[in-house]
């Protein structure tokens, strides 16, 4: 078999990071190769060198044997070359067809007027030839993510593209979209396209491709082949090391209900109703985990819950006390902590350096402030303090938030809300891209307050944290909890199914086992 | 696909329908005295009479025009609030122009050479405009009150050395074209075939418009660089190409605007206090919101708008003395309602950004 692509030492560095260090990549026509690693090990900086979005700092881009140079996507895609980006490059309000052929419209009249039907009819031919579901009349806008990403893909394929890469396709969509996804990744290889597909997640990678390139820390740590590999050893590269795929956890012992939620419904700005209907009991002690693909109405119930949004109907309660007509001040003030989802959009003001940053939330209480007045001396050991604990590096209070790396952001954020001394935690998607080893650290410090017998809402969309984590296991699913079950049992197949909104026969359910008698 | 995204028509009928139910109210409230079924009675007269809808169609133009170059330029992504200046700037100069052509009394070729000049003159401001924005990323917002500004205190300014004083001599205006059997239809002969040609280019360039941004290439890289610049840069488009194009274009069309309401309609400059142009340029911006980007749309409200307007002088000629500024306010209210009620004027996701290729 000829290879298609041949990445020889590549080397990308932007200020203070070397993205990549002379990561070579060969990749076999016709075939599925997955580009493993965490995130920022230098996957999709490898990829946007190779559809010209980056100039390399060294290296050479070899297509099907002659080296080439890439200034602009432009040259990449004239070479055909094809890249999905993780957010979509579409243009809403146009319909797919519009879309597949944006820039290359077939027209009639001496180009007077754009060629509808026959652009129609190409793109329902493309879309027929890869077994493709995609409506060409249909608005963007009105169609599912999934076939969003079909349309992305006939896209590329329109543009004449033989080699697709796509930048973690699978973030977006549920496990059933997965499936069909790797049928499609089938028939591209089959009929003599080559695709590189850049994952995180080891599972994926061993399902869909035939080769995988495994990147750490920007280097090429490892090609393997798919069948011949265990998840093992691909955790072992990914990590360079052996993982520790079980958290220390003591059994659980749960006491009173400390954080309440009852016929939650909360709506959007545009009026839909993204939580439906939920009720949680998340006991002291426990961590009660809320696992499903994001988007199914977590973020809205987690803001509904700290108080940044007020729901439609239903309660919210600390310890029995309704709480739900508080303002988030009023919830911090009775023991709410909150480690936020977006952490450079809601955990973190980027511009102001640590001291300020560790005083937010505390900015009106005592010992921080007194009459409207601040105390830097105290504000500046309370910094130093976290960033101390919690190993925050570079270890200077004087440092902008913006200067950190996200993991580094990450513990600094962890680190103010559970220095709080909180009764309840609410702690929202809080290892979302950070490296392993602040990870565990995180993870520790979760179950550090579990077992002071404080309340931790957990919501995640890695479903190795949530269970390992959980004592229950909430499955949310188009605003409505799908069902709980206990996650030291349930399989990840029946989860998947959970996610999708079916129940499986025999999930271990369990409503409320852990509350016990009181 | 006939009318754009949203149903337009629906949107224009519930308009005016709302717009006649308040203007009746507002006679009843400032007019107790006469019942409002005689208002009624004379206000199906007015609207009724050729004259008057001949007189809303030219009154309609400058807004119309600014209207649709407003849609060029803020689809593509550049928000061109500048509108009123680029209207007030091309007024003046085809004056100037044909009156240093021609003199006291210039003759209908120079009167048209004079127009040429005002629409050339219109889009190099708007070229200007584009670079401020575009290459040097200025504010939109800022860059178009600066357009508006700038003409508002330049063409008096030029006014005022030229002729000694704000307002331009009288000078004459473009013939009426009539057209041969046609112009004898009654009612619709003396509206729409013995009118300015300022009109026939205005019904024309709204069907150009409509087809150019539904039918065309060039018409969906507008949407997408107003959309989803990064799309369409991807695809080999250039993006900067593309807002440049939208925003000459809203030069060229708001200088038909003002250039035909200068000598196509008064004959004269006049430069005092908010100018000839006297706000035409803020109503087509709501003309166009209002409109939902569709030029059909942007026309109807531009005429709906236009029509208030001239309605007002007939009810004051009948002894209905209603006070303009009263009629004035009235198509930025209706805006105002329409997108925070009626809702769903889609503004462009981009508009207002700026974008640079290559930027992550």
């Amino acid at each position: 078999m000829s290879v298609a692509v041949y990445l020889d030492g590549i080397t990308k560095r932007f200020p203070g990071v070397v993205a990549n260090d002379e990561v070579d990549l060969e990749v076999e026509a016709g075939t599925v190769h997955a580009l493993l690693g965490e995130n920022g090990a230098g996957k999709t900086t490898l990829m946007n060198v190779l559809y010209g979005l980056y100039r390399p700092n060294g290296g050479t881009i070899h297509l099907n044997g002659e080296p080439r140079e890439f200034a602009t996507p432009r040259d990449a895609i004239d070479a055909g070359i094809g890249m999905i980006h993780q957010h979509f490059m579409l243009v809403d309000t146009l319909t797919t067809a519009e879309n597949i052929v944006l820039g290359h419209e077939p027209r009639k009249w001496g180009g007077l007027a754009v060629d509808r039907e026959r652009a129609e009819r190409e793109v329902r031919e493309l879309s027929q030839r890869y077994g493709f579901d995609v409506d060409p009349e249909a608005r963007v806008e009105d169609v599912s993510v999934g076939v969003q990403q079909r349309v992305e893909i006939l896209k590329a394929l329109y543009g004449g593209a033989d080699v697709l890469i796509l930048d973690e396709p699978t973030a977006v969509l549920t496990p059933q979209e997965v499936e069909d996804l790797f049928g499609v990744f089938d028939e591209l290889a089959d009929q003599g396209k080559t695709i590189i597909f850049i994952t995180h997640k080891l599972g994926e990678a061993m399902e869909a491709a035939d080769d995988i390139t495994v990147l750490r820390d920007g280097k090429n740590v490892g090609s393997v082949d798919a069948d011949a590999t265990t998840r093992e050893e691909l955790a072992e590269l990914m990590v360079g090391r052996e993982v520790l795929l079980e958290a220390d956890k003591d059994p659980a012992n749960p006491g009173e209900v400390g954080l309440a939620v009852s016929d939650l419904r909360v709506t959007d700005d545009r009026g839909v109703e993204q939580v439906s209907g939920v009720d949680i009991e998340a006991r002291e002690g426990e961590v009660f985990g809320i696992a499903g693909v994001d988007g199914n109405g977590q973020s809205e119930l987690v803001e509904a819950v700290t108080g940044l949004t007020t729901p439609e109907e239903g309660r919210v309660s600390i310890h029995g006390e309704d709480v739900t007509g508080l303002s988030r001040r009023d919830r911090i003030d009775d023991g709410m902590a909150y480690v936020p989802e977006d952490r450079q959009e809601r955990g973190l003001v980027m511009e102001f350096d640590l001291v300020e940053n560790g005083l937010l939330g505390s900015q009106h209480a005592q010992p921080y402030a007194e009459g409207g007045r601040i105390d830097w001396t105290e504000t500046r050991g309370h910094a130093e303090a976290i960033i101390e604990e919690y190993d925050v590096r570079p270890p200077d209070p004087d440092a902008d938030a913006k200067s950190l790396s996200g993991g580094n952001q990450q513990k600094f954020i962890v680190g103010r809300e559970f220095a709080r001394d909180p009764d309840v935690v609410v702690a929202s998607h809080p290892t979302r891209g950070v490296d392993v080893g602040s990870i565990e650290f995180i993870h520790d410090r979760l179950l550090d307050l579990r077992r002071e017998g404080k309340t931790i809402l957990l919501v995640s969309s890695k479903l190795d944290e949530v269970q390992q984590l959980s004592d229950r296991l909430a499955v949310m699913y188009e605003g409505e909890i799908v069902d709980i079950v206990d996650p030291d049992r349930v399989t990840e197949e029946e989860l998947g199914l959970l996610m999708a909104g079916e129940i499986p026969e025999d999930a271990p359910s369990i409503a409320d086992s852990t509350g016990g008698e009181r | 696909m006939s009318f754009g995204r949203l149903p337009t028509d629906r949107r224009l009928l519930a308009g005016v329908a709302g717009l006649v139910l308040a203007a009746l109210l507002a006679v009843e409230v400032l007019f107790p005295a006469n019942p409002v079924t005689d208002v009624g009675a004379v206000l199906v007269t007015i609207v009724a009479d050729a004259n008057y809808v001949s007189s809303v169609l030219r009154l309609t133009v400058p807004i119309a025009f600014a209207a649709l170059g407003g849609i060029f330029a803020e689809k593509s992504g550049v928000i061109n609030i500048g509108l009123e200046g680029l209207l007030i700037i091309s007024a003046f100069t085809s004056l100037a122009a044909a009156a240093a052509l021609g003199g006291g009394d210039p003759n209908q070729t120079q009167l048209w050479l004079g127009f040429g000049i005002a629409v050339l003159v219109s889009t190099l401001f708007a070229l200007l405009f584009a670079i401020v924005c575009i290459e040097f990323k200025a504010d939109q917002i800022i860059a178009g009150l600066a357009v508006w500004l700038i003409a508002l205190g330049l063409a008096p300014f030029a006014s005022k050395v030229i002729w000694g004083q704000v307002n331009s001599p009288t000078i004459g205006t473009f013939n009426n074209w009539t057209i041969p059997v046609l112009s004898e239809i009654p009612f619709v002969g003396p509206v729409l075939f013995d009118a300015s040609p300022m009109v026939y280019m205005l019904l024309v360039a709204v069907v150009a418009s409509w087809y150019a941004l539904n039918r065309t290439s060039f018409g969906r890289w507008i949407e997408a660089s107003g959309e989803n610049p990064k799309a369409l840069d991807t695809v080999g488009v250039d993006v900067r190409r593309v807002r440049y194009t939208g925003v000459l274009l809203s030069g060229f069309l708001s200088g038909i605007g003002g250039a035909g309401l200068a000598i196509g309609r008064v004959g004269q400059f006049i430069g005092g206090g908010t100018t000839m142009v006297n706000g035409r340029g803020w109503i087509g911006i709501t003309a166009y919101l209002f409109g939902n980007y569709n030029p059909f749309g942007a026309f109807g409200a531009s005429f709906l708008f236009a029509s208030l307007d001239a309605l007002q002088f007939r009810l004051q000629q009948v002894g209905y003395n209603i006070p303009s500024e009263l009629i004035g306010i009235i198509p930025y209210v209706t805006v105002v309602v329409v997108l925070a009620f009626v809702g769903r004027t889609r503004i462009p996701s981009a508009a207002g950004d700026h974008y640079e290729s290559g930027e992550e």
